[in-house]
């Protein structure tokens, strides 16, 4: 189990992070919020890249800076932008990883097939990472995490880069991952984490907003999401009576999604609130801003 | 640990790397140290210098001694002799006067020019090139030298300055003169300062890169979160410093290869005092002097592979990482080798100067290093 004590983090006079208390045992986990709330903070202090400026991050009790490889040994990262050597093919790179990870070399090209497979890749093995698109990059870099059979599987923006069919691979994967390991995915992307995540972790303001299943954290909206149909005229208006979390054109007319926390008209349909309408709603000003 | 130190070191011997090393060595060879090869010795007198420096070892030894020096002389009258029957037997020489040595030694082109005199000493010294002239010319320099190193050492003994002047008259005490022609020591001076160059970029080319190529392709946070960790920096510093040792071992064994062809090594016995020229502190033979000098390359080579590791860890990128080194490699090629290499033991550099730079030199790479390292441990990995 892994514990944030009052976890803060400053660079200077910015503080990135502030008095974060978070546990973390077996499942899957999305860490959701918009780009620059202090995700990745978040994601390599527990990946022990970066120390907090104040407060602890524990694991089964011990400091984990203090475990230093034996912390180290359990885990998988997959970082946000990662490198690789251009000439080296992913067996190549998987074994240099493989020895960084302390897994002797024949157990590692085991392990390495058995990963180039789960991820698709098994084709590519010898052939030199330079003439990887992005995804197939990715796909690299998520084998490497998994190389260690990790008990604890970080993945800061995983899914940067697949097409829909690996995003939907991946979604299995990690599930399945999930089952026996602590596996806390970072994510702007809502989809990619609704349906398989026991629990979603919302930052805003640097602090914790939820830690919660994802029907507990929709419930925090119940009976406040509407769709209805309104002329493309009458758009601007309405932004100012609701607010508005999506918008498409049907047959002359804008089906708007709102969130109203009056009393409702009785042309609004009333909705069930999904992960992505509290995530539009929450960080309105960083999405608007992100626009 | 060792798989891991393989493999860092495989990043760092590349293909590419060997190419680039080879060129800039073959380029390198032929700008500094070719010409101490090839025209060794350069021309005249220094050819007759090397030749009767070989024929005062071989029949001498390492030292000469009062008899030594007599049977010297003895050799020097003999081949006056034969001069004297030479220019006898030459009737144009004869007819402007020179039917002795001795006349023709005493002719002096700047008080008293002859037009066909000067046109005879060209013939004879250039067109002609005879070896028993040019080889008298030189013997007299050393029996000058010897005549006069009494006098001369007490004469400078009466105008230095302390410490030096307890080095000299310790030499006069000893009868430590020099004797031997110094075309072999100055050549290998000249020579191996060239080396010192060719080996300091070189290393510099291999090393340079080791931290900021990972740093620059954003490797650190898979490296830094395996279970190796951050200790992979002193890894990197392990197969920096190995790999430095085999290129400066290696470009040492190649160029002392090529230096052979020199054949400087009968004058490897002589201790260094006895060659013409420069006094040093202490008196070891030719052959300790090259290994001093090898010691010390590879010093220097160590001390400055440690700076540049650290300029890798700490620069940006490689135009600084280039720019900071520059001054650097300009200084050490411009006058650092000459004053702690070759000028190890010159008496004119102050006795401490040299150990103490050196001392400073290894506190200071070393120093980088560990705190870099102990830096390492604990930095955020922001990028």
């Amino acid at each position: 189990m892994i514990v944030l004590k009052d976890v803060s983090k400053r660079y200077g006079d910015f503080t990135a992070l502030h008095d974060i208390n978070l546990e973390f045992t077996n499942g899957l986990y999305g860490l959701l919020a918009p780009n620059g709330a202090g995700k990745t903070t978040m994601i390599k202090m527990l990946a022990t890249l970066m120390r907090p400026s104040g407060g602890e991050i524990l694991y089964d009790g011990k400091d984990i800076f203090q475990m230093e490889e034996t912390y180290r040994t359990l885990l998988g990262y997959l970082p946000q932008q990662f490198g690789f050597y251009k000439n080296y093919s992913p067996k190549q790179y998987l074994l240099y990883l493989a020895a960084l990870k302390g897994i002797g070399k024949k157990e590692a090209l085991v392990k390495i097939e058995e990963l180039l497979e789960k991820v698709a890749l098994p084709d590519v093995m010898n052939k030199k990472m330079k003439k990887f698109s992005g995804g197939m990059i990715q796909r690299v870099g998520i084998a490497q995490a998994l190389l260690n059979d990790p008990k604890v599987l970080i993945l800061d923006e995983p899914t940067a880069g697949l097409d829909p069919k690996e995003r939907a691979r991946f979604r299995h994967l990690l599930s399945e991952l999930g089952r026996d390991r602590l596996v806390l995915v970072s994510t702007h992307i809502v989809s990619d984490i609704e349906s398989i995540a026991n629990e979603i972790v919302m930052i805003k303001n640097r602090q914790i907003l939820y830690k919660d299943s994802v029907e507990k954290i929709c419930q925090t909206l119940e009976g406040h999401v509407y769709e209805t149909s309104i002329k493309y005229e009458e758009l601007d208006a309405f932004r100012n009576r609701a607010i508005l979390l999506s918008e498409k054109q049907e047959q002359g007319n804008t089906i708007v999604r709102f969130i109203h926390k009056g009393k409702p008209d009785v042309a609004w349909l009333p909705v069930t609130p999904q992960l992505e309408d509290v995530f539009l709603y929450e960080y309105r000003d960083d999405v608007d801003g992100e626009v | 640990m060792l798989r891991v130190l393989w493999n860092e070191m495989k990043k760092i011997w590349t293909w590419k790397m060997l190419g680039l090393l080879f060129i800039v060595n073959l380029i390198l060879f032929f700008l500094v140290i070719e010409f101490e090869i090839e025209y060794f010795p350069n021309g005249r007198p220094e050819l007759d210098s090397y030749r009767i420096g070989m024929e005062m070892i071989e029949k001498y030894g390492i030292e000469m001694d009062e008899e030594d020096i007599a049977d010297f002389k003895q050799v020097y009258e003999a081949q006056v002799t034969e001069a004297d029957r030479y220019l006898q037997a030459r009737s144009e020489f004869v007819e402007v006067g020179w039917d002795t040595y001795e006349k023709y030694r005493a002719y002096d082109p700047f008080e008293h020019p002859e037009e066909r005199k000067e046109e005879l000493d060209f013939q004879l010294m250039h067109e002609e090139q005879v070896d028993l002239f040019w080889e008298l010319q030189e013997r007299e320099r050393l029996i000058e030298f010897h005549d006069w190193k009494e006098v001369g050492l007490e004469s400078i003994i009466a105008d230095s300055p302390e410490p030096q002047k307890t080095r000299y008259v310790e030499l006069l005490e000893n009868r430590m003169f020099q004797l031997y022609p110094e075309v072999a020591i100055r050549n290998f001076d000249r020579f191996i300062e060239g080396v010192a160059a060719t080996i300091l970029i070189s290393v510099l080319l291999v090393v340079s890169p080791i931290y900021l190529q990972d740093r620059n392709r954003r490797l650190l946070d898979l490296q830094y979160t395996t279970e190796k960790g951050r200790a992979l920096y002193r890894t990197k510093v392990l197969a920096g410093t190995l790999s430095s040792f085999w290129v400066v071992t290696g470009l040492l064994a190649v160029y002392f290869v090529i230096y052979a062809q020199n054949k400087t090594s009968p004058y490897f016995d002589v201790p260094i005092h006895m060659f013409i020229g420069k006094e040093y502190w202490y008196d070891p033979t030719f052959f300790q002097y090259i290994v001093l000098c090898t010691i010390g390359i590879y010093v220097l080579s160590f001390v400055f592979v440690f700076l540049a590791m650290g300029f890798s860890t700490i620069m940006p990128n490689y135009v600084a990482l280039i720019g900071i080194q520059i001054p650097l490699v300009i200084w050490m090629i411009g006058d650092g080798f000459n004053r702690l290499l070759t000028g190890m033991i010159d008496l004119w550099t102050a006795k401490w100067m040299v150990p103490t730079v050196y001392i400073v030199f290894v506190i200071v790479s070393v120093g980088v290093m560990v705190y870099l390292s102990k830096r390492e441990k604990k930095r955020d990995i922001s990028m």
